[in-house]
């Protein structure tokens, strides 16, 4: 099923078929924010159309990393990155940030809705885009019947998105991202401000998309991990500890630090 | 230990004392301090009210010396030069703190432009009107309204550029982030969504910034002038009403003395209805954001 990245390395074209395989590609990655090193050496792979999550302690690094794939980090004046992060075989740092963004969504922890009506939090990424304005509303519902939340909003889509429940919100923000047509979705604890109900919605959501999309997901729940992943992180001191499927890290982990993480020794 | 005790509570009983003389004092301060505030109130009120009916607003000042006639051109003066200092003000202070709070941030460059702005917010307005005295006035040997509201402008700038850097600031990064990640280019970032969530404090800053040169007299005496007439071209002396109350509490006439009461009267009204209206527009922005 998975492909290991020793059974390409042994052909020629080895690099052709890395890129073809995974959708996003990170090498040697190193993270200072101004002297202090937050994340050391990280080569990991996201495969195409997979759900890959990392696991970790507050403060392992999870967030600092997922902004790297975006380019967020470049938003903290002192940060400062070495190694390779490639998108399709290309390097996210040539290409125009705006565009990337597009192409590789983000949501955050705390829903962030924009202070305008639901309606608008959707479009305006599609305005942005230049989107024909016939086209947006018909684009808005789609968005929205995408992340599961059309049937609770339809009637107040003029009304103001802080008027939402969280839960509610975190969708918009999914379909907010969703709208732009993302290749890869980058999802930073999305449901840690949420109940279980909450959580699941999300959570059957992200199944649904992942059959277009790739999605990265950092959580602290591990029970989430590894109900909706197929490839998981443990991250420690900022260190990629061990990476492989969810099923082999969470019942045959190689490691005895993530072995006592999962098992709750410590974090 | 005994002996401790004893000065333990002995200093006890000084704070107390010291804790009371305080708050007396302050109330003494507070008692006069308010008295005079009033007195001047009442002092205004009692000179100026008998200068005061519809012919001292619609009407232009009578001839020198003589009972009757108005401040309308002061009036409308005031009106014309808050309006150009608007036009400059405004869209630079704006600018200008946009700049420092989305843009230059953190660099050396900002740190000396902060402290340059708090030093202008500081500065005598004077020097404003000595600037454009030797600017505009002197090389085009003329006063005018344009020279006058220039100055005034030029005084709105700081104060308006460090409300607008202190309330953009306010604004929450995760806004801002929201927007970069779906592919906003920074500049619809600032304009579409963070200066939208600051509106309420950029407007407070903006009336603040209006009202405190709607009161200023010295950069005008260098750029403005003053007039007796209606004003008929922007690039001719204008009159405005500090202007006028100074010209009438200098001159030797008693009618002139009573209008410059009625002069100052209007202008404490106008401020303290100006500052009503601010207090109850920002409590309603208050009131809407929550
Ligand atoms: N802007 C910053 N400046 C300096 N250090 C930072 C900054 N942001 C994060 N760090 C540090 O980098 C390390 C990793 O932080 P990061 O936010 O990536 O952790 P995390 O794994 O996401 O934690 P959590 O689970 O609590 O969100 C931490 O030690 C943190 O203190
Ligand atoms: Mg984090």
């Amino acid at each position: 099923m998975e492909v290991r990245d020793t059974d390409i390395l042994m052909s020629d074209q080895s690099a052709v078929s890395l890129d073809q395989a995974y959708k996003l590609r990170v090498n040697g990655l190193n993270f200072y924010y101004g002297s202090f090193q937050a994340l050391h050496d990280i080569s990991v792979n996201a495969e195409k159309n997979r759900i890959t999550a990392f696991i970790g302690p507050s403060g392992c690094g999870k967030s600092t990393f997922l902004r790297t794939l975006n380019r967020m980090h470049e938003e903290t004046p002192e940060a400062r990155v070495e190694g390779e992060v490639l998108l399709d075989g290309e390097s996210v740092f040539d290409r125009e940030i705006s565009e990337l963004r597009r192409s590789v969504g983000m949501v955050f922890q705390r829903s962030t809705p924009f202070p305008k009506s639901i309606f608008e939090n959707i479009a305006y990424g599609l305005r942005i885009r230049g989107v024909d304005s016939s086209l947006i509303s018909g684009l808005v519902e789609q968005s929205l019947k995408r992340a599961n939340l059309w049937e609770e909003v339809k009637d107040k889509l003029k009304k103001s998105a802080s008027g939402l429940s969280g839960g509610q919100q975190q969708r918009l923000c999914i379909a907010r991202a969703l709208a732009v047509n993302p290749e890869v979705l980058l999802l930073d604890e999305p449901c840690s401000a949420l109940d279980p109900i909450g959580t699941s919605k999300i959570e059957e959501l992200l199944l649904e998309i992942k059959e277009s999309c790739t999605i990265v997901i950092v959580t602290h729940n591990m029970q989430q991990a590894a109900r909706v992943s197929d490839y998981t992180g443990f991250f420690l001191s900022g260190k990629l500890i061990e990476f492989n499927n969810t099923k082999s890290i969470f019942e045959t982990p190689s490691s005895k630090l993530t072995e006592d993480y999962i098992t709750g020794r410590f974090g | 230990m005994a002996s401790k005790h004893k000065t333990s509570s002995r200093t006890g009983n000084w704070r107390k004392w010291r804790g009371v003389l305080g708050f007396g004092l302050t109330g003494v301060a507070t008692l006069i301090s308010l008295g005079a505030l009033f007195s001047i109130l009442g002092y205004l009120i009692h000179q100026g009210i008998g200068a005061i009916n519809w012919n001292f607003i619609v009407r232009e000042p009578a001839a020198v010396g003589e009972a009757g006639g108005g401040i309308a051109p002061s009036l409308l003066g005031t009106l014309i030069l808050v309006s150009i200092s608007m036009v400059v003000g405004i869209p630079l202070g704006i600018g200008v703190g946009i700049y420092l709070s989305e843009i230059a941030g953190g660099t050396r460059f900002a740190s000396v432009a902060r402290i340059a702005i708090n030093t202008f917010i500081g500065v005598p307005s004077i020097i404003m009107g000595i600037f454009v005295y030797f600017i505009l006035v002197k090389p085009t040997n003329t006063f005018s309204a344009i020279a006058g509201g220039l100055a005034l402008g030029i005084i709105m700038i700081p104060i308006i550029a460090r409300t607008t850097e202190d309330v953009l600031r306010l604004v929450p990064k995760s806004i801002r982030e929201a927007g970069l990640a779906i592919g906003a280019p920074k500049w619809r970032v600032t304009f579409d969504l963070v200066l939208p969530a600051a509106r309420a404090g950029v407007i407070t800053g903006g009336i603040l910034a209006v009202a405190r040169v709607a009161g200023e007299t010295a950069p005008l005496i260098l750029t403005a002038l003053g007039n007796e007439y209606y004003p008929t071209s922007l690039f001719k002396p204008i009159d405005e009403i500090t202007l006028r109350i100074l010209k009438y509490a200098r001159g030797p006439y008693d009618v002139w003395h009573q209008q410059a009461y009625g002069a100052a009267l209007i202008l404490v009204f106008g401020v303290a209805l100006g500052s009503l209206l601010l207090r109850l527009s920002t409590r309603d922005h208050d009131a809407l954001s929550r």
